[in-house]
């Protein structure tokens, strides 16, 4: 029978088993990327946030108290790692921005299903829009823990939630008028 | 939590597949062996870095350590002068560079391990 999430971080926490520790890399890898990757738009970035998330993760894993579940507990530290490097990295805002610009500039959407035309829709949100829509969305938290990840006031992730969420309505119903 | 009609699905499948790629087995066991790799091999060269730059700013700080403890008054009479000689600039100077150079020997191997 697989381990549980819970099993295997007590495993880790008690013995400092990197295997173990390395299985719920394996189960987590795709999450914490995808999401780093749609916060940051850099997927080389993304991986690297990834990765040193992992790290700080195996670090402090003691401090995980299994009151929420183990991959909000992960998303929060993944989001503060993107944030520091946000903080640490100006030169790398200006790669984003460029970033950006080339998508906007590249051919019209089309499916809403397709990854690139999701990322050029998330690309309409504001910064807070977009971490917070990408924190309920595709980490599955609820509200409060994107409140809590982010330090956000509850009502704040709340409002950011539904305008993004109302942005990406309208960024896709253009996107299907264009198409039909 | 999110709200529950049919567009919140089509986001939600919309994430879902975006993290598709990264979930086939290869990709997982590559990356969590990168990550798991990552955690034996701890990055040596920064902790490098700071030793030495640990190192460098103490014996900086030690060449003007003796111009300070010159200042220090050593009693001429007393219990304390019979160790008066080992409280000259130069050994008080040369204790603390020790101190120091000792700490650094002691964390930097913690830290490599």
């Amino acid at each position: 029978m697989k381990a549980s999430d819970e099993e295997l971080t007590a495993l880790v926490v008690a013995t400092k088993n990197p295997a173990a520790f390395g299985e719920l890399v394996r189960r987590h890898q795709g999450l914490v990327r995808g999401m780093l990757n749609r916060m940051c738009r850099n997927h080389a970035l993304a991986d690297d946030l990834a990765q040193d998330a992992f790290i700080r993760a195996y670090e402090k894993i003691s401090s995980f108290k299994g009151t929420g579940s183990f991959k909000s507990w992960l998303c929060s530290i993944a989001y503060t790692q993107f944030l520091m490097s946000a903080r640490k990295r100006k030169a790398t805002e200006r790669v984003l921005e460029k970033y950006k610009a080339d998508v906007e500039e590249s051919e019209a959407p089309r499916d809403m299903g397709n990854v690139v035309d999701l990322d050029r829709g998330l690309a309409t949100l504001k910064e807070e829009e977009r971490i917070a829509v990408v924190l309920c969305y595709s980490c599955g938290m609820s509200h409060s823990e994107a409140a809590e990840a982010t330090g956000m006031p509850l009502g704040t992730v709340k409002s950011h939630v539904n305008r993004g969420r109302a942005k990406l309505q309208a960024f896709f119903a253009d996107a299907e008028v264009m198409v039909s | 939590m999110t709200m529950d009609d049919a567009f919140d699905a089509r986001l939600k499948a919309a994430f879902a597949q975006a993290v598709e790629p990264l979930e086939t087995e290869t990709e997982a066991d590559r990356f969590a062996h990168r990550v798991v790799k990552q955690l034996a091999n701890p990055d040596r060269k920064r902790v490098l870095i700071l030793g030495g730059a640990g190192s460098t700013g103490s014996a900086i700080a030690g060449t003007q350590l003796e111009s300070v403890l010159g200042q220090v008054q050593i009693p001429a009479e007393g219990l304390l002068s019979n160790v008066g000689f080992l409280m000259g600039p130069e050994v008080l100077a040369a204790g603390a560079m020790a101190l120091a150079v000792g700490m650094v020997a002691m964390v930097l191997p913690r830290r490599l391990a």
